[in-house]
């Protein structure tokens, strides 16, 4: 009986069936997809899952999602109102505004280390189609993320910023953030379950990553070039000395993230000037392109990847 | 038509041959020139089929590339070479329960494994009370998995696969599980299975397990098919290969225990 190596499986497949093809189709970006639909039920499982454990044996639970960014930025204001007496009207909602598009992305690249490996036993004893782990890792955090707005919400009734129509903004921001997290979730989730080492060297990266993003600066003051206060040692590193890491400051799909999340919330939907001398949609577009360009690698190197888990460890 | 076809199957895992765990591991076997890997095939050109209700046990020594089968079977890993097509609704029952999460409640652990068989929220919340009840954990299904024995996590596992109405079993040497009682309940339903028409595939060293459940068995030995036949008749002569080799060795350890 001649036997078609590849037809079979894949033809099950689009008509809806559940089959096993034994991993015989082609992983196509468009099949996976089909895949992490027909397991959504897995996927929501995972993320409910990832929201309990994390405070598991806590006594305030749930609370702390919205606990732990109200308490960084209450050791922020202790460190730059009450210490460095920084007097700018309304530094508080910039330094919040400026942190939660960071936490969202650095928490799901951190998880995303761990995403496969946790889930060790189930890779071992089930088919899904893996995508679901560094997508769990991201849905997991992005309802983080939502809890934290409430809280921001909270503060910005208490200091009197107004809500308004602008904050649609924060879409577009933060699907830029998500698809620019996602990519490097991916590829770090696949390499993490070969080498230990990689959640550790993430880790460090972030920490040094966190400087480089304007979270606790304001964007102009850096590309501006404009030294109002020359002790601040990284405006000089980025402004004069490094014009290669001025460029990539400009085009990281965080830089675009966070001023989004500024214009939206603080500055009444002006657009950001990131660059004097370019256009917003400019380098927009070019960190749109490289949120994209991570994303598909990402996948790519993930699904290639994705085949050795269950033999691994 | 078959619901499983394999031709051709093999599958080769590479071993590195110093185990590298880290960057550091294997930046200093590269610089020592450990390089390259050891190469292991588990599964040397494996072809069968097997029909709609069909039982299949598998036996062989431990290494024999049974666990590789079912694993390929159930796609969760892949073969190097050869194709497989598998039709129907497959529920893999390989390591029982270590699907669950220790501090998640077996409830929650019943809804979590069931999506990951294939079942839906409705689906599963429909058939919850069935679970529960052939798993005869009422009273604990609030409580974390972690306070579990290990006798309850298997009752749990093995419940939730057999609810899940799959198309094929694959059983991991989980038969004989838990006391008893519940021994017999889990033989009983998978006789059940069968009679429902539906395919079974068993690995077991418990060769007289393999022989009241399947009507044809398969022997593997180093990832090679050696018979595939009549269950009863490859049991006999299987069990009849072991007490050969093990006959061998106890002749070879006299020989060299007597001195010169």
């Amino acid at each position: 009986m001649p036997y078609r190596r590849w037809s079979g499986g894949c033809r099950l497949l689009r008509a809806g069936a559940i089959i096993g093809s034994g991993g015989r189709c082609p992983p196509t970006a468009m099949t996976e997809l089909l895949e992490v639909v027909r397991y959504r039920e897995v996927l929501w499982n995972l993320v409910r899952r990832n929201l309990k454990v994390r405070y598991k044996n806590s006594v305030l639970g749930f609370a702390w999602s919205l606990l732990n960014p109200l308490m960084q930025i209450g050791v922020w204001y202790f460190v730059f109102e009450v210490l460095f007496g920084r007097d700018q009207p309304n530094f508080m909602a910039f330094l919040v505004t400026g942190f939660l598009p960071w936490l969202f992305f650095s928490q799901t690249v951190l998880d995303s280390t761990a995403c496969v490996t946790q889930e060790m036993a189930l890779v071992k004893k089930a088919y899904f189609p893996r995508t679901i782990l560094p997508l769990s890792a991201l849905i997991s955090n992005f309802i983080h993320l939502c809890f934290a707005f409430i809280v921001l919400l909270g503060l910005f009734v208490i200091w009197r910023v107004d809500v308004n129509i602008y904050y649609l903004w924060l879409l577009p921001a933060t699907v830029l953030v998500a698809v620019f997290a996602y990519g490097l979730a991916a590829m770090l989730a696949a390499w993490s379950v070969f080498y230990a080492d990689v959640k550790f060297i993430v880790g460090n990266l972030l920490g040094l990553w966190f400087f480089l993003t304007p979270v606790l600066y304001p964007v102009d003051n850096v590309l501006r070039g404009s030294l109002k206060s020359p002790d601040n040692w990284l405006e000089i590193f980025l402004s004069e000395n490094l014009p290669l890491l001025k460029k990539l400051f400009v085009l990281d799909p965080l830089t675009i993230g966070i001023e989004g999340y500024r214009s939206a919330l603080l500055r009444g939907g002006e657009i950001p000037i990131v660059h004097p001398e370019y256009p917003f949609w400019l380098y927009t577009l070019g960190a749109t392109g490289i949120a994209l360009v991570t994303a598909v690698i990402g996948q790519i190197i993930f699904r290639r990847k994705a085949d050795l888990f269950a033999e691994q460890g | 038509m078959p619901v499983i076809q394999a031709s051709e199957l093999w599958k080769q895992y590479r071993r590195p041959k110093v185990k590298a765990g880290s960057l550091k591991e294997a930046a200093l076997a590269f610089f020592r020139g450990q390089r390259g890997s050891e190469e292991f095939w588990a599964l040397r050109d494996v072809s069968f089929s097997v029909e709609k209700g069909e039982a299949v046990g598998l036996v062989g020594p431990n290494g024999s590339g049974k666990s590789t089968m079912l694993a390929i079977l159930a796609r969760v890993i892949k073969s190097t070479r050869g194709a497989i097509n598998v039709v129907g609704r497959v529920c893999p029952l390989l390591e029982l329960g270590t699907g669950f999460h220790p501090d998640l409640s077996g409830r929650e652990n019943v809804f979590l494994n069931a999506s990951l068989l294939g079942l839906g929220h409705r689906e599963t919340a429909a058939r919850y009370e069935d679970i529960v009840d052939f798993a005869e954990l009422h009273e604990f299904m609030d409580a974390p998995v972690k306070t579990y024995s290990t006798g309850m996590v298997i009752r749990l596992g093995f419940a939730v696969a057999v609810h899940m109405d799959p198309d094929i079993l694959l059983i991991d040497e989980v038969l004989g599980v838990g006391d008893e009682h519940f021994q017999h309940k889990s033989f009983g339903r998978l006789l059940d299975f069968k009679k429902a028409g539906k395919t079974l595939f068993v690995v077991s060293h418990n060769l007289d397990s393999i022989t009241s459940i399947c009507d044809r068995a398969i022997w593997l030995d180093r990832g090679r098919i050696v018979k595939d036949e009549d269950a009863v008749e490859v049991v006999t002569k299987y069990k009849l290969a072991v007490e050969h080799w093990e006959r061998t060795i106890q002749e070879a350890k006299a020989r060299n225990a007597t001195p010169r």
